[in-house]
C-alpha cells in the first residue's frame, strides 16, 4: 500500500472487524470468511442488488439491508444470525426455487452450484407450491461456446454485467418484466473473446460451456492451480483433471494478472495434452527414417552426436532454438547445457497472433519473458533473424530445436531450405513433424500440465505451475533431458531438482535473485521487487 | 436397546441361534429329513429386500432410465461404477454413453440404488454372476439393462421403505 488507507471498525455478530473505508459490507464479511449467501454480487463486477439474498440486520436501520450495496461505517453493528435474517433468506430462496426446474441430475453445474449450496445451507428444504413450474427455453444455442437454459436462470444479471463491463459487447440482457423476465440475446450471439466467462460467473447452470457440456461431474475433478500456457499474459488457472485426463481449464483469481477472467482460446487450449498424435517415445534416425527407441539410448545418441559434431566442426557451428513454452528452470538448465557445449548462437522462436488490450497478448507462449530474463537470447527478434541468416550462410551446421514455434515464425520454404542444409538436427517437440524429418534425434517434450516449475509472464511476474497429470512410468521430462545430455557431454553429475536449479538460478546478479521458490504464492511474484511483492 | 449393554447384545445374539436350534430340533423330532435346498434344481424365492447384483432399469422404449448424473458413481464405496455421459436429442438430454460395473469389486451394499434420483439403478434378485475371468465380471450397459416390469417387486419395495 502506498498511502495508509483509512480504516473503520464494524461489529459483525459480536466480532469487531477492521475494514478499509468505503468497502462494501458484503466484501468485508466475505473477507472475514463469514458464510453469507449471495448471487448477484461479484467482486469484479458492478453492484446490482437484484438477488436480495445477502440481506443483514444493521442496528439503527428500520429494515434489513442488502449488504452488497451498503458501505461500512465506523461503529456499524451488524447481525447476520438474527431469526429475521434467516427467515428472509429462506423466503428469498423459496422464491428463487419457485420456478427452478430442479434438473440437477442432468445439470453440469450440479456440485458447484450456488443455488444447491445455499438452498441446502439456508433454504427450507421443502417446496410448498403445487402449481406447475414456468416453462422457458432450454438448451438454447446462443453462442459459439455457450448454451443457455432459461428455466435454471435466477436473473442475478451477473452475465449481463459481464458482457457490458468486461467484454464490453453487451450481448445478453434480461427481457420482460415481473415473472415474465427472461435472460436472452437480442440481435447478436455471445461470440466475444471472453464469452465462456459468463458460464463461470453464472451461479447456477443457466449458462454452460459447450466444451464441458455433459462431459464430467465436477465432484470427480481434481483442481490443480497452474498458469495458462497459451499466451504471455499468464492468466492464473485451475486445471481440472480426472481419470488421467484434463476436462477443462477455469480461471483462478489473481488481481495482478487476470482478475477472475480468461479468454476462450486459452480455455480451450488443453486438448493438445491428450492428442493421440503426441510423441510417446524418443525417435532416432535409422537407415529407413526415424525409429522408436528407449530414452537412455536416445539421450546417449543425442550427446554423442553433439560431441562428434563439435569435434568435426567446432562449437561455433552449433546453434540452438530455445522454447518459450518450457519453464524458467528447464530453460536455465538448457542454458547451462549450451554454455557447456559452447554453442555459437542461441535464438528463440515465438509464435505470434492476435492480441487485444485486455488479456490476450500477441506472444502465444507462456515463458518468452523468462527466456529473455535468463539472458539466453538477445535482440529485438530474440536473435532469430541472425540465426536464420547464419544457417543460410553455412555458419551454423547443427541445430537443437526445442518446441515447434519455428514452424509458424519462419516462412515454410525458408525453413525447409535451412533445415536441408543442417548436418545435425536434434528436436524436442510434442509431435513428429514432417518438417523435422531429417532429425537425428527427436525427443518428446512435456506439457505444462505434467510438470512443476515457474513461468515468467510478459510483465515479469514469476508464477508457479503444478503437475496435474502423471507422466507414464519412465518418462523423462524436459529438464531431465537437458540434465542428462549435460552430464553426458561434460563431467557433471547433476540432477534436475527444482530447488537445486532454483538456487543456482537465483544467485546474485540474476534477475531472479531475491526470489525464493516456496515464497512464490498463489498470485506469483514480480521480478525486480524485493520479496517479489 | 441391545447396543447399550454389551452383555445384552451377546445374549440376544445367542437367543437367535438357540431359537433356530430349538425350532429345527422340534421339526427333526416330528420327522423332517431334509434341511437343505437342492440348488440349482431347487431355488429359494428371494424376499424383495435381497440385494443382488445392481442392474439398470430399461424403459418401455428400450432405453435406459439413467441420465448419467454420476451420483451412484460417487456413492459407490468400492468405485466399481464407471460412467461416461453424453448428450442426446431426446427430451432428457443426457444419457450414459458408457456404464460399466465391475461385479468383481461390487459388494452389493445398495448405496448406488439409494443415491439414484431417477430410480434407474436397482438391486436385482440376480445373484448367479460368477464368471471364469476378471473380464467376465465387467458388465457393460447393454448387459445390465433389465426391463422395468421385471423389477416391479424391488421398485415397490424401494418406494415403500425408502420414503420416496
Amino acid at each position: 500500500m502506498s498511502s495508509p488507507q483509512k480504516t473503520v471498525k464494524v461489529t459483525i455478530d459480536n466480532r469487531v472487524i477492521e475494514a478499509p473505508e468505503g468497502a462494501t459490507l458484503l466484501q468485508v464479511m466475505l473477507d472475514a470468511e463469514m458464510d453469507i449467501p449471495h448471487y448477484c454480487y461479484h467482486p469484479k463486477l458492478s453492484i446490482d442488488g437484484s438477488c436480495r439474498l445477502c440481506q443483514v440486520k444493521i442496528e439503527g436501520m428500520p429494515k434489513l439491508q442488502i449488504s452488497c450495496n451498503t458501505q461500512v461505517r465506523d461503529g456499524m453493528v451488524v447481525n447476520t444470525l438474527d431469526p429475521e435474517v434467516q427467515s428472509t433468506r429462506r423466503g428469498v430462496l423459496e422464491l428463487l426455487l419457485l420456478n427452478h426446474p430442479l434438473d440437477c441430475p442432468i445439470c453440469d453445474k450440479a456440485g458447484e452450484c450456488w443455488l444447491q449450496n445455499f438452498a441446502m445451507r439456508f433454504g427450507s428444504g421443502q417446496a410448498r407450491t403445487v402449481e406447475p413450474r414456468r416453462k422457458h427455453g432450454k438448451r438454447l444455442d446462443i453462442g459459439e461456446q455457450i448454451l443457455l437454459d432459461q428455466e435454471r436462470c435466477i436473473l442475478c444479471r451477473r452475465c449481463v454485467r459481464f458482457c457490458r463491463e468486461i467484454s464490453k459487447t453487451g450481448e445478453l440482457a434480461v427481457y420482460g418484466i415481473g415473472d415474465h423476465s427472461v435472460l436472452d440475446i437480442y440481435d447478436r450471439r455471445v461470440d466475444n473473446d471472453y464469452s465462456m466467462c459468463v458460464a463461470d460467473v453464472c451461479p447456477v447452470g443457466a449458462l454452460e460451456t459447450k466444451d464441458f457440456h455433459h462431459k464430467m461431474r465436477v465432484w470427480f475433478l481434481e483442481e490443480t492451480a497452474s498458469v495458462c500456457p497459451s499466451c504471455s499474459n499468464g492468466c492464473n488457472i485451475m486445471v481440472s483433471s480426472a481419470r488421467r485426463q484434463i476436462w477443462r481449464l477455469i480461471p483462478r483469481r489473481n488481481d495482478d494478472v487476470n482478475d477472475t477472467w480468461m479468454c476462450d482460446v486459452g480455455r480451450l487450449n488443453y486438448k493438445f495434452i491428450d492428442d493421440p498424435a503426441r510423441l510417446l517415445a524418443p525417435q532416432v534416425a535409422g537407415d529407413a527414417g526415424l525409429v522408436e527407441t528407449g530414452w537412455q539410448s536416445a539421450l546417449e545418441r543425442a550427446a554423442s552426436s553433439i560431441a562428434d559434431f563439435i569435434k568435426r566442426n567446432g562449437a561455433k557451428a552449433f546453434g540452438a532454438i530455445v522454447s518459450p513454452h518450457l519453464t524458467n528452470e528447464e530453460n536455465y538448465r538448457f542454458g547451462e547445457l549450451l554454455s557447456a557445449i559452447g554453442a555459437g548462437r542461441v535464438a528463440m522462436a515465438v509464435r505470434r497472433g492476435r492480441h487485444d488490450d485486455f488479456l490476450i497478448k500477441a506472444e502465444k507462449a507462456a515463458n518468452a519473458r523468462g527466456v529473455r530474463e535468463l539472458g539466453l537470447v538477445k535482440g529485438a527478434d530474440d536473435g532469430l533473424g541472425e540465426m536464420l541468416r547464419a544457417c543460410e550462410a553455412g555458419e551454423i551446421k547443427a541445430l537443437y530445436i526445442c518446441g515447434d514455434d519455428m514452424l509458424d515464425a519462419v516462412a515454410p520454404e525458408r525453413l525447409a531450405a535451412i533445415l536441408a542444409k543442417i548436418d545435425l538436427l536434434i528436436v524436442q517437440d510434442l509431435k513428429l513433424r514432417p518438417q523435422f524429418g531429417r532429425a537425428a534425434v527427436v525427443l518428446p517434450t512435456t506439457t505444462f500440465a505434467e510438470k512443476d516449475g515457474t513461468f515468467t509472464n510478459h510483465a515479469g511476474r514469476v508464477q508457479r505451475i503444478q503437475r496435474a497429470l502423471e507422466s507414464p512410468p519412465g518418462w523423462v521430462g524436459d529438464g531431465e533431458i537437458f540434465t542428462s545430455i549435460l552430464n553426458l557431454v561434460s563431467s557433471r553429475r547433476d540432477r534436475f531438482e527444482l530447488g537445486e536449479v532454483w538456487a543456482a538460478m537465483t544467485r546474485d546478479g540474476s534477475p531472479f535473485a531475491g526470489l525464493k521458490l516456496d515464497e512464490i504464492g498463489p498470485n506469483g511474484a514480480a521480478l525486480g521487487t524485493p520479496g517479489g511483492r | 436397546m441391545s447396543n447399550a449393554n454389551p452383555l445384552l447384545a451377546i445374549l440376544s445374539g445367542l437367543w437367535v441361534s438357540t431359537r433356530h436350534f430349538l425350532r429345527n430340533l422340534s421339526r427333526f423330532a416330528r420327522g423332517r429329513q431334509d434341511f437343505a435346498i437342492h440348488f440349482p434344481e431347487q431355488r429359494l424365492v428371494q424376499p424383495p429386500a435381497l440385494r443382488g447384483m445392481p442392474v439398470l432399469v430399461q424403459m418401455d422404449n428400450g432405453k435406459e432410465r439413467c441420465v448419467a448424473c454420476g451420483l451412484c458413481e460417487w456413492a459407490c464405496p468400492t468405485t466399481c461404477i464407471t460412467i461416461y455421459p453424453a448428450e442426446t436429442t431426446d427430451e432428457v438430454e443426457r444419457y450414459p454413453q458408457i456404464f460399466d460395473i465391475d461385479m468383481a469389486r461390487c459388494m452389493f451394499c445398495g448405496l448406488c440404488e439409494e443415491a439414484c434420483p431417477e430410480e434407474a439403478i436397482v438391486m436385482s434378485r440376480q445373484i448367479e454372476i460368477a464368471s471364469y475371468s476378471r473380464r467376465g465380471s465387467l458388465w457393460h450397459k447393454q448387459d445390465l439393462l433389465v426391463p422395468v416390469n421385471q423389477l416391479k417387486t424391488r421398485t415397490d419395495y424401494l418406494r415403500r421403505n425408502y420414503d420416496r
